[in-house]
């Protein structure tokens, strides 16, 4: 694991020098190319396990790669973009990209969203394969009813007994969006009353624990005005 | 060879020779006319061979001859001249007489060419006599007349007739094709006239300066002068000796002369007139043109809004209007002038007809100007929004590409081991202050989108007293961080409306964000929503640490901050942000400053 190779796409040097330095003092190898043709050839020539791909680049740009790449791999791919709109982060993900950074990213942040998607891509390979009825598994997240516990790509994260129920409500019902009297309601087991603030300071430790960026989560959302949601992968 | 050919028939001198020839035929065919009427020859011998069959001659002289024939008998015998041209034989009751020595019948029809009897009412004639010689004769059936002209004179009179006739027939054929040759050049300089060689644009001259109609008039005293001369030029009677008196030659000479000047001007008038027609002015440049054309573009200057160019457009439909009411009140009131002058009545209602038209037609143009201008200026500025949306993505692109390099290398630099104590210092001031630097990007970027309406909305029905909770749910370790409480007063019911809730939140965690770092310490936060009329109104008060001296407006300026001297942290957007965010959510966003409390008040509904 510890020797995956990681394609780097970027069409400024500078940034993709940069970002091997920093995958290289995790102990990565690093490959990289300077645009989406190059990336390709790369992909050929290399055995590669995960790439990072900006967007907007000469030739061929980063969608268009990930097409292309999603044709023969299901290796993970990390967007790298300076468009930071929802709907780009959508276009990005529906292309087949795993996950989308904005630039500009937080160096911690982008090194602990590759390794996330190493050990997904690493563990959860063959843990896919051997499933349970009692596991639930969204994206990265799997949830394991008979050892009341949240795997987050591959890694055991400790709840407590409230935000297990919490994650299990939810994660049961994905993409379905519960209030907080709801959750309240069935976490709780007593009728809510004035319970916005109590729900959505544990919705907040959850993603603490789940969330590589908290304040931009990608799994435990808040609908705004509305209630709370497991967005569906 | 045939474009050579073009080329010569426009040359000037072509046209010029061509126009000289075309003076010359003319005054050529005049002059022969004049000498032909100074031989004395009768023209119709150019027609009839035969001196006997001659309408104007013979037929004349015969008649005449049966006429005065008739008057011997009346005047019998006191005026019957010895030397009559022909023969004649009367026999009434009791009276007889003849001048020819045989008077039998059969003597007279011998004359075959020339002969009239009238006996007992019956008209008999020669044999080879016209037929349509006799025009007039007696009616009296008891007399008996026979006339004849002798051989004799037929003959010299038929000599004189062919030759006549032998110097008429070159004449007349040297005039034919006078006047065939001139006609073909006059059509020639027609179609040349005002067509130069080296293009093919029509040329006018000066004469074509000359107004229309005193070209054709122009024609008038030039035909008077002609006639006029013409018909006071002394005759001088016919030719003695077969050859001219000096007084002819001179008076052809003078009516040549004058012939071919008249000639000539009126070439020059035709040719002028030819070319007016070709280059289509003809019409426009003529004084009556000019005068109605005049008139009625004064009149029409008061519909089309040249007299109110100056004026804006939405104004020039108003005076067009005022003008159009003005002349059809005076218009009505012409009417009913000239009922008192039956053939005067239609004017007016003509006129309105005009004023109606021109109302209506500059009204339309007008009003397509204005849509024009509306649609342009509406084009503008999507065209600007389209502009600056684009620079927005650009620049926006520009910041973050390097700003992504600082921090990555930032972050590189501050893992480097040997770094001195300074130097990390530094390092870790240059890694808060591009932190910094990327949150104001994100800010400006945010800012820019919502201001220019370039902004993905997602509207759906939610709770905003839902959605402020979670706000305060969701900064609760800033809030608490702070020490400053939060004090809220909520509805019971929820209150719903349509928005953009992730927009809505940003607006505010803003304003919270903003009341917890300006807010005096141990001083109270109020949160309140309350529905009134159906509106949601949110509001957010806090007493300032700080003083205050700036108004409602000015703090919403972007880049504006509260107090100048703080530089710590946040882009200075948060409240522009929060403003732009509400509007686009469809909310309203108001600041209000009051002593040290800072109110924001947000209303939808």
């Amino acid at each position: 694991m510890d020797t995956a190779r990681i394609l780097v796409v970027d069409d400024d040097k500078e940034i993709a020098n940069a970002i091997d330095k920093l995958l290289t003092l995790e102990g990565y190898e690093v490959v990289k190319a300077y645009n989406g043709l190059e990336a390709l050839d790369a992909l050929v020539l290399n055995n590669i396990q995960l790439i990072l791909l900006d967007v907007m680049m000469p030739k061929l740009d980063g969608l268009s790669t990930t097409l292309k790449v999603r044709e023969k791999k299901n290796i993970p791919i990390i967007i790298l973009s300076a468009k930071s709109e929802d709907s780009d982060k959508i276009l990005g993900l529906s292309m087949g990209a795993d996950d989308y950074i904005t630039k500009p990213f937080n160096p911690q942040e982008l090194v602990a969203r590759v390794k996330s998607q190493l050990r997904r891509y690493m563990h959860l390979g063959d843990m896919a394969n051997s499933i349970h009825s009692s596991q639930i598994l969204v994206g990265g997240l799997c949830l394991d009813k008979d050892s009341k516990e949240l795997i987050v790509d591959g890694e055991p994260v400790k709840l407590t007994p409230t935000e297990y129920k919490i994650m299990d409500l939810l994660m049961t019902n994905v993409g379905v969006v519960f209030s907080a009297e709801q959750i309240y309601e069935r976490v709780w087991e007593e009728p809510a009353y004035s319970v916005e603030n109590t729900v959505m300071v544990h919705i907040r430790r959850i993603r603490e624990k789940i969330e590589i960026n908290p304040k931009e989560p990608k799994y435990l959302k808040v609908v705004w005005g509305i209630g709370y949601k497991i967005e569906k992968y | 060879m045939v474009t050579k050919l073009r080329n010569i028939s426009k040359y000037s001198l072509t046209k010029f020779i061509a126009f000289i020839m075309v003076v010359a035929l003319i005054t050529t065919v005049l002059i022969q006319l004049i000498y032909v009427s100074y031989l004395d020859i009768n023209p119709e011998s150019l027609l009839v061979k035969e001196y006997k069959d001659s309408q104007t001659e013979f037929v004349n002289e015969f008649n005449y001859a049966i006429h005065q024939t008739y008057d011997f008998i009346n005047d019998f015998p006191r005026h019957i001249p010895n030397d009559l041209d022909y023969l004649y034989y009367i026999k009434t009751d009791g009276m007889e007489n003849t001048n020819s020595k045989i008077y039998t019948k059969e003597f007279f029809a011998s004359h075959k060419d020339a002969f009239f009897a009238y006996e007992k009412g019956v008209i008999t004639l020669g044999e080879s006599t016209n037929p349509s010689i006799v025009y007039s004769y007696p009616a009296d059936e008891n007399m008996t007349v026979y006339i004849a002209f002798p051989y004799e004179y037929i003959e010299e009179q038929q000599n004189i007739w062919e030759a006549g006739r032998a110097k008429l027939i070159p004449i007349a054929i040297i005039s034919i094709a006078s006047i065939v040759v001139a006609l073909i050049l006059i059509v020639y300089l027609i179609i040349v006239t005002g067509r130069k060689t080296q293009d093919d644009e029509l040329h006018l001259s000066r004469v074509d300066r000359i107004y229309s109609e005193i070209l054709i008039a122009g024609f008038i005293p030039l035909f008077v002068l002609w006639f006029g001369i013409m018909a006071h030029l002394p005759f001088y009677g016919g030719i003695n000796n077969s050859s001219l008196s000096i007084n002819q030659i001179y008076n052809m000479i003078f009516a040549g002369a004058v012939t071919a000047i008249v000639t000539a001007l009126c070439g020059v008038l035709l040719l002028s007139i030819v070319r007016k027609i070709k280059a289509r002015r003809f019409i426009k440049h003529s004084i009556t043109y000019r005068v109605f054309h005049s008139i009625s573009e004064f009149i029409k200057s008061f519909f089309d809004g040249s007299r109110f160019s100056k004026f804006p457009l939405t104004k020039s439909l108003y005076q067009r209007q005022i003008i159009f009411i003005v002349a059809s009140a005076a218009l009505v009131f012409f009417t009913f002038l000239f009922i008192l002058i039956p053939p005067l009545i239609l004017i007016p209602p003509i006129l309105e007809a005009l004023v109606i038209y021109w109302y209506i037609k500059y009204n339309n143009i007008t009003f397509e100007e204005i849509n024009k201008g509306f649609n342009e200026s509406l084009e503008e500025q999507m065209k600007s929004e389209r502009m600056k949306i684009d620079l927005i993505t650009n620049v926006s692109h520009d910041l973050k590409t390097p700003l992504t390099s600082i921090i990555s290398y930032v972050d590189l630099l501050s893992k480097e081991e040997d770094l001195s104590d300074s130097a990390r210092d530094y390092v870790n001031i240059i890694a808060e202050k591009s932190d910094r630097l990327k949150n104001i990007v994100a800010d400006l970027f945010d800012l820019a989108k919502s201001t220019s309406g370039d902004i993905n909305l997602d509207f759906e029905t939610l709770d905003i007293k839902r959605l402020i909770a979670q706000t305060l749910g969701d900064m609760e370790d800033d809030i608490e961080k702070s020490g400053l409480q939060i004090k809220t007063k909520f509805p019971e019911n929820p209150v719903n409306i349509v928005s953009d809730g992730k927009k809505l939140y940003r607006v505010f965690q803003n304003i919270l964000d903003n009341a917890l770092k300006y807010s005096l310490k141990g001083t109270r936060i109020y949160v309140e929503l309350e529905e009134q009329n159906g509106k949601a109104i949110a509001t957010v008060k806090n007493t300032a640490d700080y003083e205050m001296d700036f108004t409602a407006n000015e703090i919403l300026q972007r880049f504006n901050r509260g107090d100048q001297s703080r530089t710590t942290e946040g882009s200075g957007l948060g409240l522009s942000i929060a403003e732009s965010f509400t509007k686009v959510c469809g909310g309203d966003f108001k600041v209000d400053i009051d002593g040290d409390m800072f109110k924001v008040i947000i209303t939808f509904g």
